[in-house]
């Protein structure tokens, strides 16, 4: 069995000649692992994974999931999918709306009920989908990916236009669907929900692909964060400690690259030197930090 | 395939506008059958033909009437909206992400959209045949129902008129991606200027170019219905298109409708 799902090289698509929505993506998705595909909005993420499901064309480069190219039948068999809006006959129950995109994959009716006690909407099943809330139309969106109980899983932003106890839940969902040997491909900007479900991250942005590595590899180097008084002089000897390249100060903490096993050690120098520390603990980038220093995005903007 | 038209067919067996459109056309023909009764019991001039051609051995040749231009236009109509509505809904990335090919699935959609035009066909011909058979009780006749055979080529000439203006209607949707635009560009091509163009080309140079307004696809589904017209309406006047050119003009239509629905399905992006 192969280990890679999905894989891409130099994926690229351009729009009328002028507009470059996805520029030389080169990816890969291990199977078993949640991906997260992360990149602000106009990134070029729903682009991408549109390619991956055969809807549009690359302009040039290729791609390979499921172990066919996208749009390949044979391929489509293993893929559920959830690109943007869930789309859906709006004159038909939800149950109906499911029986519809089973007849088209090939899927027995029993897995209707099955997908619908999943994302547990069984009790609003018979309702026109027309008259389904935003939450029921997402989840409804996601239903319809499971019913070819399918080994790779694409879901564009499911979270989108959900309220805070609905994003909780798809989270959790999608948290157990990546369980066992299913692959999840998530595309979002939510940077909380990609770091809370993701084992992997691919970071886009301009339609590239700027980064690819797990979520610690992305959350980086370790520190240490020191809050003392004055905070000039205790910026001036953790200078002369660990080099000026290792300290930064912002908001009135003074951060410093450096292991926080050495955390005993920076509290007996600033002490030693009559500097009164108000904080000092071990800190991690988070991962939002990461995200905007990757993509250029300035934070709060 | 199959998975494909029993997908099209789940779909399209509760839409509205199937079962609106069925009942519409099911009380135009009662509507026609009702007034052209009225007007022959209640007129002395050629009321005994008139009344004659209500009978049930004349239903054929009398529910022609409603192929065109009503029921090729209401044909169009649900072409446009077969095909439009599923880039509006989003429902085209849904079903071309699911097993079949492009192609499959347009062919799934073609087969179910056709029996849907063979079900408005077969309710037409079933009114007019009920309503002829409850005037010709009303008048204590008995009832003789034509062959078989001309039943049978009117339910194929009915069919083939309403398929190619509902193909028209598919390929429209799919070229706009959008129903609006199709059932704009497609009822005024229909109602208006196909009409306006024939005249025009008919007018045109002592009429020299005459073979050009024979070759519009509503010129031809005209004479084909109007070759059943019923001789008790008096001696008929020979239709510039025969039947046998105006089925093969229309098959070619419905041909061409269908692959320029397939050929930007297939190449085309679905954003």
């Amino acid at each position: 069995m192969e280990n890679t799902v999905i894989e891409t090289s130099g994926l690229t698509k351009r729009f009328g000649g002028s507009v470059l929505a996805v520029d030389s993506v080169s990816m890969s998705v291990r199977r078993g692992e949640v991906y997260g595909f992360l990149g602000p909005n106009g990134a070029g993420k729903t682009t991408t994974l549109r390619m991956l499901v055969g809807l549009i064309r690359p302009t040039s480069g290729s791609a390979v999931v499921a172990g066919h190219a996208p749009g390949d039948p044979a391929g489509l068999a293993k893929i559920g999918s959830l690109v943007e809006a869930p789309g859906f006959y709006p004159y038909l129950s939800g149950r109906e709306n499911l029986k519809v995109v089973a007849d088209y994959a090939g899927v027995t009716h029993k897995r209707v009920d099955a997908v619908l006690d999943t994302v547990e909407l069984t009790s609003r099943a018979g309702r026109k989908f027309g008259t389904y809330s935003t939450g029921m139309k997402q989840r409804l969106g996601v239903a319809a990916a499971l019913l070819k109980d399918p080994e790779l899983l694409i879901l564009d932003e499911p979270t989108s236009g959900l309220d805070p106890q609905g994003m909780a839940e798809m989270r959790r969902l999608i948290r157990d669907l990546g369980q066992g040997d299913r692959t999840v491909l998530l595309s979002s900007h939510l940077l909380g929900e990609v770091e809370a479900i993701c084992d992997r991250v691919g970071v886009i942005r301009g339609g590239k692909l700027v980064t690819q590595s797990t979520v610690q590899e992305l959350l980086g180097e370790e520190g240490v964060l020191v809050r003392a008084q004055p905070a000039d002089r205790a910026e001036e000897l953790l200078t002369r400690m660990f080099g000026a390249s290792a300290v930064s100060r912002s908001n009135g903490s003074i951060h410093l690259k450096t292991e926080p096993a050495r955390s005993v050690e920076i509290n007996r120098q600033l002490m030693a030197s009559g500097i009164e520390v108000s904080e000092l603990r071990p800190f991690e980038r988070s991962l939002e930090e990461a995200f905007f220093q990757l993509t250029g995005e300035k934070q709060g903007s | 395939m199959i998975a494909s038209i029993k997908a099209e067919w789940r779909k399209n067996r509760f839409r509205p506008a199937f079962l609106i459109a069925a009942g519409i056309i099911a009380a135009v023909v009662a509507l026609l059958y009702s007034v052209e009764f009225y007007q022959a019991t209640h007129h002395t001039s050629a009321a005994d033909a008139s009344l004659l051609a209500l009978y049930p051995d004349q239903f054929v040749n009398n529910v022609m009437g409603a192929g065109f231009p009503l029921g090729a236009a209401m044909a169009l109509v649900l072409g446009a909206l077969a095909a439009g509505s599923e880039y509006g809904w989003g429902t085209m990335k849904t079903v071309l992400t699911q097993r079949p090919g492009r192609l499959t699935t347009l062919a799934g959609r073609v087969i179910a959209f056709q029996a849907w035009m063979g079900i408005l066909t077969l309710i037409i011909f079933g009114v007019g045949a009920g309503y002829s058979v409850v005037i010709v009780s009303i008048e204590g006749h008995a009832i003789v129902l034509p062959a078989a055979i001309d039943i049978a080529k009117g339910v194929g000439a009915m069919w083939l008129v309403l398929s190619v203006s509902g193909s028209l209607g598919m390929a429209l949707g799919v070229l706009f991606r959008q129903s609006a635009a199709a059932l704009g560009v497609g009822l005024i091509y229909v109602t208006v200027l196909q009409i306006v163009l024939v005249r025009f080309i008919n007018a045109f140079n002592n009429g020299s170019y005459k073979w050009i307004a024979n070759l519009f696809d509503g010129q031809n589904a005209s004479a084909l219905l109007q070759s059943f017209t019923s001789p008790v309406y008096g001696r008929a006047v020979a239709p510039a298109i025969g039947a046998e050119q105006a089925v093969l003009v229309l098959v070619a239509y419905l041909a061409f409708f269908l692959i320029a629905s397939a050929a930007p399905l297939r190449q085309r992006d679905v954003t």
